[in-house]
């Protein structure tokens, strides 16, 4: 009997070894599925991801959607500084707080508008300097224009925020006034509390990074580019309007001329030929692609939203003023001037009755942000103003001239700085020009407001100057 | 050392004895026979015979057997002379088996706090969701579901909200296998339940585990609780039982609000005319030069625009016109139907149920339907005495027809803003009438469908292995496949449709892949001490992944679907997996089945988790203490049984999202320069939120076990919270993920049980209540808002979800003005001036249930009230349907017939008005208080006499008449069981023209046979 259970004792061992193995080689199978914990994200990539230079190519075209977004030039950086000065101009009748406090002067510091085009201001410039870091990745027969590239955003974004956090050049000290922070390490993929208080450089200093980034932009820039890519002429036509800024009208002249003597551009004959194309006009030296899958926002955001009448926009931004009576924007033009009529009639989504501009009123289509015409106006004012020999051999009136023949005005003959002011606001109504043209000349933008009020500028935002002490409010807000 | 082995399994094969006793139904004490017998950790099984007496012979190393018996409740009890069992299907049993993470484990001996809700409790419920079932059923288990509309996403809370961000639904393993309940629907649209996918019929018993020494052991996913369900198994030796259960049910609303009629209607219009003309006047605004001026010419401004308007032609003087549009948008004696046929049984070696089932539920509300079929195979096979393996899987196709969210103007709840004096249908055309006050949503519901197919199945194969006797492992795979289709449609005469005619489609599937694998040890010793260990690893994959498409302008509205439509608006596809490796040991050491000590620990790793902290610790710990045991207790008759428990342990929620710990760019799709862009910064220290939970519980039987029950007393307190910190946009990024806030819940839970009246008449009681008190603790000062319309917040040292916003506290009688609690207290009618302060919570204080069953002879009669105090709700379509014209022409709510009308007057409704109307502002005017009590189900049965049975050969039928919420009783005017939000944290006890609740009556009819 013992024998027999002896027996089965093996059968058992051997039965149970059997298990046994099976068992280990189950752990083992299962003990690799360690390697499953690391799953990477399948709609995302990661930073150690941006490994060839096509990668770094594709965060550098980022900021080109970044600039169309409804923060950038796709509304906000063009729209906000016209309700600023809206008199005469723009008149907002739709229900949205933020854009009705903008137009009224009387923002708050938790304003979404200030938030937003800060916020993205600062992502299009650390995305340079992500793109700058990592330039060694790209080939060098495009090196130079990645670089170029790089930097052209960094330099107009910093421009355009200065413009509008902080005091006009024309103001003050400008070594002293507060600008914005300047930003030009590649930002850390894990938050670092020791290097991210920055605080706020002067305007001086704002404005010679941005002539340091758009010069050598300039520099590196091809003349032409597929895709409406910036090209050397963009970076100098921002540049023309950085020196404006600056009273510095010789380099102002000089860089509008470089541009006009490219002839890469020209103006279109009727002027209702340079908006709401599909890709830019021969007189767009930079402008913001759309389409209907990629665009800045159809309806609470985005310029055409906002200008364009019920039921294509939402038809908030209505002309100040009547063609009946020639009254607000139709009494600054001739009757058969082009530009007075290129109008029509609609209503806002609240049903409110208007006149709207015909310049945003297609959905789709490319955002012209510096056109041929201002380069032209540039010069013939920077010239008039500097004196002496003209740059470029073209005198200032035939300058002012050349743009008004278009649009059908009366040519002038004798004309003085201010006729360049009108004709500018003629020529650029509702594409972010007239804030900028009268701060720098120290014009009062209406009836309450001289050209320094505090409430022209925007609000540094709450939750910024909440999580970073080193941020100082702007007077009016404090 | 081979001598001494060899006289181990000498002595163990030797010594054998026999057990002997009688099985008996609780009820009625009849002999049970053909129960199964089974000697614990042995696989030889008896059957009991006919009078219900039963013989085994067993071997040492076990000392326990377990009964088992389809219907009734599992019971495991040690072995003595003449076993006297009495088996139950409902009541509570001090051996009954319960279900626990990896195992079973006898009620008696818990040391955690484990709630179970049995089969009779689930069937049959007329819900798609089982869910629904066990409310009011479980001491501390709140369940909430915010709307009547079917297939809607069902919030359950266990012992309270534990989390602000991450998401803070329970588990729910279903046979060991962790289940997918997350919505898987369309976004733009509500959440929708997955555990509506499965047949509540085919669930034997329902486990929630409460306290951390139960649910620990499913470590970082277990801080929510987890909710166990086991699904019906065969028996071995078992005659092939089936069963048939079948009903028929209508529904209708269980309280719906009250309108204004046409009359009505044009009174308040008149009254605001007045009103209006008055205010103008006093206030000299548009300059009239007398009173009756203003009144005649606001008067004409009304009886044209509004009256005249929209009554198309009709007498709106003598209500020619007096549509109920409350009443068009739900459906009268809305039917329920279902079929439910299973088999269960085995032979010695095999053991089986199969089940399969058809359902078809309207909703109340209209367009809203859901049905469902499918079926079950549950199968065990011992193949050698020591290897049994088998398989459980379910295989079910459901669809559910459904509406648009109650934001959306085209959803029929909307409709009772429609105005009474308007006709359904237009009386120049005879068709839908297209000149409402709002697009009529009518043609939404005639031309639009919302079709949504899910095919799911859930298996799970598996094997058990005996090592030695005591030693057993197991090995479970198993798969979760969720598969969803969802086609709209929106048709070109509709206001959803836009003119175009517009179309989607969603296909989504989700694949939850799971294995455990575990040995469990079971060894009795001598001295009538017991270890039971269990050591083990476990290893969860999901796969989510998903396509949709967007498409508009059809030529007609012939196809409807994407495919008729000629411009794709928009089209992309997801792609998400998380993975789980976890390892677990727990072990459970009994003295003398007095002293009971319970450990368990768990590591949790999990892709979710940044490198910094892959890895999880989980313990817990708890011990009993059962009193009655003790000798010195044994001179107190009084406690028949007496047990005193407590534990701790952590518990982790893992619902922190995919992929959040790392550094992000995404994709950018500029016009031929396709790029990057930033999106979120990395944290790689990102883990689990933590729950630690203390628990003390008590449970008692006195008065001859009549009277018996649980009470339970816990803490929670969570850290780690997931919270966005804010950094400067300098930087580039806006915020970061990270763990950093906390928050407490604390609470009581009571379970009672009486069996009043014991003899040819029955009588049992049971109630249960809980109480719990959540609050808000370091949330690093952020501002973190929820909710519809009023705010809701988490706000430091509040319960989550405080409603926060301007209080109502009266109405001024000179002026009509609404007056709200200013910054001193005082009341002021400058609403912008007044003081935002809490004014209520939408969670409860107290919830429970309270059930009572009778018997006698044939008939049964069960009464089931839930009931919950403490929470408020909010109107939120209040500031429409009664606030008096102001913020639109909305048909009215009675309440609003009591306006200010005249100086003097004493009212809580300001003045009216489409021009001048007061306190139209979102505030605590439609903040009301939430408490009910429910009659949620009563059900009279009649089991047909067993010998008419016989002679028909079926073991027995019952016919069945049933009722859910009946009567409800509440201060609020709609359906206090709503949420239009249905499963956030914060926002809760929204209402926004949600469907009410359906009251149902259901005729049914069980057989077996």
């Amino acid at each position: 009997m013992l024998g027999g259970k002896l027996l089965s004792l093996k059968k058992l061992n051997m039965k149970t070894l059997k298990y046994f193995f099976l068992l280990f080689s189950a752990i083992a199978f299962i003990t690799a599925c360690n390697k499953k914990l690391d799953v990477l994200p399948q709609q995302n990539i990661t930073p150690d991801q941006i490994q060839t230079a096509d990668d770094v190519k594709a965060l550098l075209f980022g900021n080109y959607s970044l600039f169309q977004n409804f923060d950038g030039f796709g509304e906000r950086l063009i729209f906000i500084s016209d309700l600023l000065a809206a008199q005469d101009q723009v008149d907002f009748v739709g229900s949205f707080t933020n854009y009705k406090d903008v137009q009224n002067k009387a923002m708050v510091t938790t304003s979404s508008i200030a938030l937003g085009i800060w916020s993205n201001g600062y992502q299009v410039i650390n995305l340079s300097n992500t793109v700058l870091s990592k330039i060694d990745l790209i080939d060098s027969s495009e090196r130079d224009q990645i670089t170029g590239e790089a930097k052209f955003f960094r330099g107009v974004m910093l421009f355009e925020l200065v413009n509008y956090f902080a005091q006009a050049y024309s103001d003050g000290n400008v070594s002293t006034n507060p600008g914005v922070p300047i930003v030009l390490n590649a930002p850390k993929y894990v938050y670092d509390s020791t290097t991210a208080f920055v605080s706020r450089a002067s305007v001086e200093d704002v404005y010679n990074q941005v002539i340091s980034d758009l010069t050598d932009a300039a520099a590196k820039l091809p003349d032409f580019a597929d895709n409406a890519r910036a090209t050397r002429y963009a970076a100098e036509a921002f540049l023309a309007r950085v020196y404006m800024n600056m009273h510095d009208y010789a380099n102002a002249a000089t860089m509008a001329n470089d541009v006009i003597e490219s002839g890469n551009y020209n103006l279109v004959s009727t002027f209702n030929q340079a908006f709401n194309n599909v890709g830019n006009s021969p007189e767009d030296v930079f402008g913001i692609q759309q389409t209907a899958q990629s665009n800045a926002g159809t309806t609470n955001n985005g310029i055409i939203t906002f200008y364009a009448t019920y039921p294509t926009g939402r038809g908030d931004a209505q002309i100040d003023g009547f063609l009946d009576d020639n009254s607000g924007y139709f009494s600054h033009f001739e009757d058969q001037d082009y530009r007075k009529t290129y109008v029509y009639v609609g209503e806002s989504i609240q049903s409110i009755p208007g006149y709207y501009t015909s310049k945003w009123s297609a959905f789709y289509k490319t955002v012209p942000v510096v056109r041929l015409a201002e380069m032209y106006l540039t010069r013939g004012e920077a010239n008039l103003r500097k004196g002496g020999a003209p740059i470029g051999g073209f005198d200032p009136i035939d300058d002012i001239n050349i743009v008004r023949a278009r649009s059908g005005a009366s040519l002038l003959s004798d004309i003085n700085g201010f006729d360049f002011v009108d004709e500018r606001f003629r020529e650029l109504a509702f594409e972010g020009d007239r804030l900028w043209t009268l701060k720098r000349l120290k014009l009062p933008i209406d009836d309450d407001h001289a050209y320094n009020d505090g409430f022209l500028l925007l609000p540094i935002p709450q939750r910024e100057i909440d999580v970073n002490k080193n941020l100082e409010q702007n007077d009016a807000y404090k | 050392m081979l001598c001494a082995s060899l006289l181990m399994w000498v002595t163990m094969y030797a010594q054998n004895r026999t057990v002997s006793g009688k099985i008996t139904d609780a009820k009625d004490s009849s002999p049970l026979s053909g129960v199964t017998v089974k000697a614990k950790g042995q696989t030889n099984v008896v059957l009991s015979q006919q009078d219900g007496s039963f013989t085994i012979t067993i071997s040492t190393g076990t000392n326990s057997l377990e009964f088992s018996y389809v219907g009734y409740a599992d019971l495991e009890v040690p072995v003595s002379v003449n076993m006297n069992i009495r088996m139950s299907a409902s009541e509570r049993n001090l051996s009954e088996v319960v279900v626990v993470g990896y195992g079973r484990a006898v009620k008696r001996n818990l040391t955690g706090s484990i709630s179970k809700v049995g089969s009779k409790e689930v069937e049959n419920f007329p819900e798609p969701s089982f869910e629904t079932a066990i409310q009011g059923k479980a001491a501390g288990v709140v369940v909430e579901s915010g709307s009547g509309k079917l297939g809607q996403g069902i919030k359950i809370r266990i012992r309270g909200t534990s989390s602000i961000s991450a998401n803070s639904q329970p588990l729910y393993v279903i046979d060991g296998l962790p289940v997918i309940s997350t919505s898987q629907s369309d976004i733009t649209n509500d959440p929708t339940n997955p555990l509506a996918d499965i047949n509540p019929n085919d669930i034997e018993s329902i486990e929630v585990l409460k306290d951390a020494s139960a649910s620990a052991i499913y470590g970082a996913r277990a801080a929510n609780g987890v909710v166990l369900i086991t699904t019906k198994k065969g028996r071995n030796n078992q005659k092939t039982t089936f069963e048939l259960n079948t009903y028929y049910g209508i529904s209708n609303p269980a309280r719906t609000r009250k309108f204004v009629d046409a009359k009505q209607y044009v009174n308040l219009i008149e009254l605001a005319a007045v009103s209006d003309g008055t205010y103008d006047f006093n206030n000299g605004i548009s300059g009239y030069a007398t009173l009756d001026d203003a009144i005649s010419d606001y008067k004409s401004w009304y009886e044209t625009n509004v009256l005249d308007n929209f009554s198309l032609g009709t007498d709106w003087h003598n209500a020619e016109v007096n549509t109920d549009w409350q009443d068009i948008l739900y459906k009268d004696n809305a039917p329920t139907k279902n079929i439910d046929l299973s088999a269960t049984g085995g032979n010695e070696k095999t053991r089986f149920y199969v089940s399969g089932f058809y359902t078809d539920q309207q909703a109340i509300v209209i367009n809203n339907r859901f049905y469902r079929y499918g079926g079950r195979m549950n199968l065990e096979h011992q193949a050698t005495s020591n290897l049994s393996f088998g398989i459980n899987m379910s295989v079910n196709r459901s669809q559910l027809n459904r509406v648009t969210n109650d934001n959306s103007f085209s959803t029929p709840g909307q409709l009772v803003a429609q105005l009474p004096i308007s006709p359904v249908y237009d009386p120049q055309t005879g068709k839908l009438n297209g000149n409402t006050l709002y697009a009529n949503g009518l043609f939404d519901a005639q031309f639009n469908s919302d079709k949504q197919s899910t095919w799911r199945t859930i298996g799970n194969a598996f094997a058990n292995l005996t090592i030695i006797p005591s030693l057993s492992f197991r090995s479970e795979f198993g798969a979760d496949i969720l598969n969803l289709y969802q086609e709209a449609f929106q048709g070109k005469q509709t206001q959803d449709g836009a003119g175009i005619g517009k179309a989607n489609v969603i296909i989504s599937q989700a694949v939850n892949f799971n294995t455990n694998n575990y040995f469990t040890y079971d060894h009795q010793f001598n001295n009538n001490n017991k270890l039971n260990a269990v050591l083990g690893m476990s290893y969860l994959q999901n796969d989510s992944r998903g396509a949709s498409a967007n498409g508009e302008n059809v030529p007609s509205d012939a196809i409807k679907n994407l495919s008729g439509t000629t411009l794709i608006t928009f089209a992309n596809s997801t792609n998400n997996r998380y993975t789980f490796l976890s390892y677990f040991l727990r072990g459970n050491y009994s003295i003398a089945d007095k002293y009971l000590f319970s450990g368990s620990i768990r590591t949790d790793a999990s892709s979710r988790f940044g490198p910094n902290n892959r890895y999880g610790w989980f313990p817990a710990v708890s011990a009993g203490w059962v009193l009655s045991e003790e000798k010195f207790m044994k001179d107190i008759p009084f406690f028949n049984f007496l047990k005193l428990r407590a534990s701790w342990g952590l518990t982790g929620n893992a619902e922190i999202g995919e992929s959040n710990f790392l550094a992000l760019y995404g994709v950018s799709n500029y016009p031929d320069l396709h790029g990057y862009v930033p999106v979120s910064l990395g944290n790689s220290d990102l883990k689990w939120e933590k729950t630690a939970q203390t628990d003390i519980g008590l449970e008692f039987a006195v008065l001859n076990s009549r009277l018996s029950g649980e009470i339970d007393v816990y803490q929670k307190k969570t850290s780690d919270l997931l919270l966005n910190v804010n950094v400067p946009a300098t930087t580039s990024y806006q915020s970061y993920l990270k763990n950093l806030g906390n928050m407490d819940n604390k609470g009581i839970e009571v379970t009672l049980n009486s069996k009043n009246i014991d003899g040819a008449f029955k009588w049992t009681t049971s109630l249960n209540f809980a109480y719990n008190k959540n609050k808000v603790g370091d949330i690093g000062g952020q501002i973190i808002e929820a909710g519809f319309d009023l705010t809701q917040r988490a706000i430091e040292g509040q319960p989550i979800g405080v409603f926060y916003d301007r209080k109502f506290v009266g109405v001024d009688p000179q002026t009509g003005d609404a007056l709200y609690q200013g910054e001193d207290g005082k009341p002021t009618s400058d609403y912008n001036s007044a003081a935002r302060v809490v004014l209520g919570k939408s969670n409860p204080d107290w919830t429970g249930g309270f059930t009572n069953t009778f018997s006698y002879k044939g008939f049964d009669f069960n009464i089931f009230f839930i009931f919950q105090t403490g929470n408020d709700i909010y109107n939120s379509g209040g500031a429409y349907m009664s606030d008096g014209f102001y913020n639109g022409l909305d048909n009215q709510t009675t309440d609003i017939l009591n306006a200010w009308k005249n100086p003097g007057d004493i009212t809580n409704v300001p003045r009216i008005g489409y021009f001048y109307g007061s306190g139209y502002q979102t505030s605590s005017r439609w903040l009301y208080d939430g408490n009910y009590i429910r009659l949620r189900n009563a059900t009279l049965g009649y089991n047909l006499p067993k010998s008419l049975m016989q002679r028909i050969k079926i073991t027995s039928a019952r016919i069945y008449v049933s009722g859910t919420n009946l009567w409800t009783s509440t201060k609020y005017p709609g359906d206090p069981e709503v949420n239009t939000q249905t499963l956030g944290n914060i926002g809760g006890g929204q209402d926004f023209y949600t469907i009410s609740q359906p009251k149902t009556i259901t005729f049914g009819l069980n057989v077996r046979f």
